[in-house]
């Protein structure tokens, strides 16, 4: 039970696809030394669980790209990307950077800059999600919660077809259609 | 638009899930190649569904994060506690010098009740009795619901009868195509069974269940619906069930029917035994109400732990399950053991909490008890 992923790809894979079991794995071995590092290191315990989890989130979005690999273990990349984010947070604060702790070994000069690569394109992914999240909340009913019901809650199309109301699930797809048209020229238009 | 709305979405889509045959994308590939504006609307229409598919995985993700980081903080603040304040052997004497430990919010708060009569029960079970009053609402919650299922569908025949609710409790499936579980207690009383006994699902539909057999003293029973070709759900359920024993400290929810509504509670196991060191039971944290007895008892990851059967007399503050065990033993006592096979996977272990409690709610049911 203590280790149900022998191989930390494996253990990435099952991570990737949301699997709770992963997820818990990857909180037991690494939350506890992130959060000790940064708590030495001037953050407080809610900065650390904040850290911790948008560390993994970045994780979870590299994951995504079935071709990734990890040039180390997952724990060195999540301590490494969570003493970035938590350098870039100070620099926005304008507090005097606290210096560094190596203490996982090399992750500065180039990788270094392969772990801000990775916040940037999760800080641009998470502005693109706001975006279309913001158009999702401008198109209306039913069409707001017909796309929530099948892309935030995986729903599938015979639920929402008994859901909302509609005789089979080929009329509610038609009407799914119908509200990506329109989720679409909200949200280009808005790009534009 | 110059191209039919569902077209460029259909064909977004199965590009997207890889299922155009490759004849079909040569030519797709070929056209957007020469046709500009075909290809300006097929990239929207597949950066869009990537973006919202990316999105809405990432919201599950997030919530699922949050769910078990709070957990494993618990897990944490739980064991520091048990550790530093009480060792098990502390605990016993403590409970038997004192008759009656009294548990409150959590373990590190208790406090004792000297002046408790021991004859009194300190035990009770958990199912609704209805009566006086009661009845009357019950009735006419009876009649509107009725009149809501005949305007509903004059197909749907799962009428309520006509006799007095008498007792009502909780149940959860055992396999999709019918046997389900609940607590004995709620069947059979010291006035004996009831005339007949149906169960009300979350859609307000009722329909007539038999006993197939039962463990008075386990308080286990498990029965079966009548109509033939039954289902309770659309597929095989969503959970599993565990019988090993639980650690102590685990994470627990239940849904059940403390009134004509569904209803969630979350708490934890607080004792490995249950009432008077039976340890066929666990004792929880976790509120309830009457009606919920025979509620499941789950885990985080989806595993039925046990049946909720009883709560502490004295403040309620106590709750019994009984273990998975007694469940599983029951069914192996069946001649026809066969027929009842137990899901082997849990397949709500990764989803959200309200993700769990949704694909749940088809599969638990009010059990109404009635009698002339």
């Amino acid at each position: 039970m203590q280790s149900q992923f022998n191989i930390e790809q494996q253990l990435l894979a099952a991570l990737a696809d949301g699997q709770r079991a992963a997820t818990e794995q990857i909180y037991r071995q690494n939350y506890p030394i992130i959060s000790g590092w940064l708590v030495k290191n001037g953050g407080s315990s809610t900065d650390a669980d904040d850290l911790f989890q948008e560390a993994i989130v970045v994780l979870f979005g590299k994951a995504q790209d079935t071709e990734f690999r990890l040039t180390c273990s997952i724990g060195t990349y999540l301590f490494a990307i969570s003493k970035h984010l938590w350098y870039k947070k100070l620099q926005r604060q304008n507090r005097e950077p606290v210096a560094l702790h190596d203490n996982t070994g090399d992750d500065e000069d180039e990788t270094g800059i392969a772990y801000d690569d990775d916040i940037s394109t999760h800080q641009e992914r998470e502005e693109h999600y706001e975006q279309l999240d913001a158009a999702l909340e401008q198109i209306g009913e039913p069409c707001r919660s017909i796309l929530k019901a099948y892309y935030h809650h995986d729903k599938s199309m015979q639920e929402i077809a008994a859901d909302f109301g509609y005789t089979n699930p080929d009329n509610a797809k038609t009407q799914k259609y119908k509200c990506l048209t329109r989720l679409r020229k909200i949200f280009y238009s808005e790009m534009n | 638009m110059s191209i039919s709305n569902n077209y460029i979405w259909e064909l977004a889509e199965a590009y997207l899930a890889g299922s155009i045959p490759i004849s079909e994308l040569e030519k797709l590939q070929q056209r957007l190649i020469t046709d500009a504006a075909f290809a300006n609307e097929f990239n929207e229409a597949t950066n869009l569904i990537r973006s919202a598919t990316g999105s809405g995985k990432q919201k599950r993700f997030k919530a699922m994060l949050r769910d078990v980081h709070q957990e494993q903080v618990a897990k944490v603040a739980n064991k520091k506690a048990k550790h530093i304040i009480f060792t098990p052997e502390f605990w016993r004497t403590a409970a038997v010098a004192a008759g009656v430990a009294i548990l409150t919010s959590t373990i590190t708060f208790w406090s004792l009740k000297p002046s408790l009569n021991k004859n009194e029960s300190r035990y009770n079970r958990i199912s609704r009795e209805v009566t006086g009053l009661k009845i009357a609402q019950a009735k006419q919650l009876e009649k509107q619901k009725q009149l809501e299922l005949d305007l509903d569908s004059k197909t749907k025949k799962n009428t309520a009868p006509t006799s007095d609710v008498k007792k009502t409790g909780t149940g959860f499936a055992l396999t999709n195509n019918g046997y389900f579980v609940t607590a004995y207690h709620v069947i059979h009383d010291e006035n004996g069974y009831g005339d007949s006994v149906y169960i009300q699902n979350h859609e307000g539909q009722y329909y007539k269940a038999s006993l197939v057999t039962f463990d008075a003293d386990a308080d286990v029973a498990i029965m079966k619906i009548d109509k033939a070709g039954f289902r309770f759900g659309k597929g095989e359920l969503p959970y599993t069930f565990n019988q090993a024993k639980a650690s102590l400290g685990t994470h627990i929810f239940t849904l059940g029917y403390p009134a004509d509504e569904i209803s969630y509670d979350e708490g934890y196991i607080s004792s490995r035994n249950g009432y008077d060191g039976n340890n066929m039971q666990y004792t929880l944290e976790l509120p309830v109400g009457h009606g919920q007895s025979g509620s499941p008892m789950v885990d985080a990851k989806g595993n039925v732990l046990g049946l909720l059967t009883a709560v502490g007399a004295e403040a309620e503050d106590k709750t019994y399950a009984i273990s998975a065990k007694a469940i599983t033993s029951l069914l192996h006592k069946l001649p026809d053991e066969k027929n009842i096979k137990l899901p082997k996977h849990a397949k709500i272990g990764y989803l959200t909490r309200e993700q769990q409690i949704d694909k749940m709610e088809a599969y638990t049911f009010s059990v109404k008890v009635y009698k002339k």
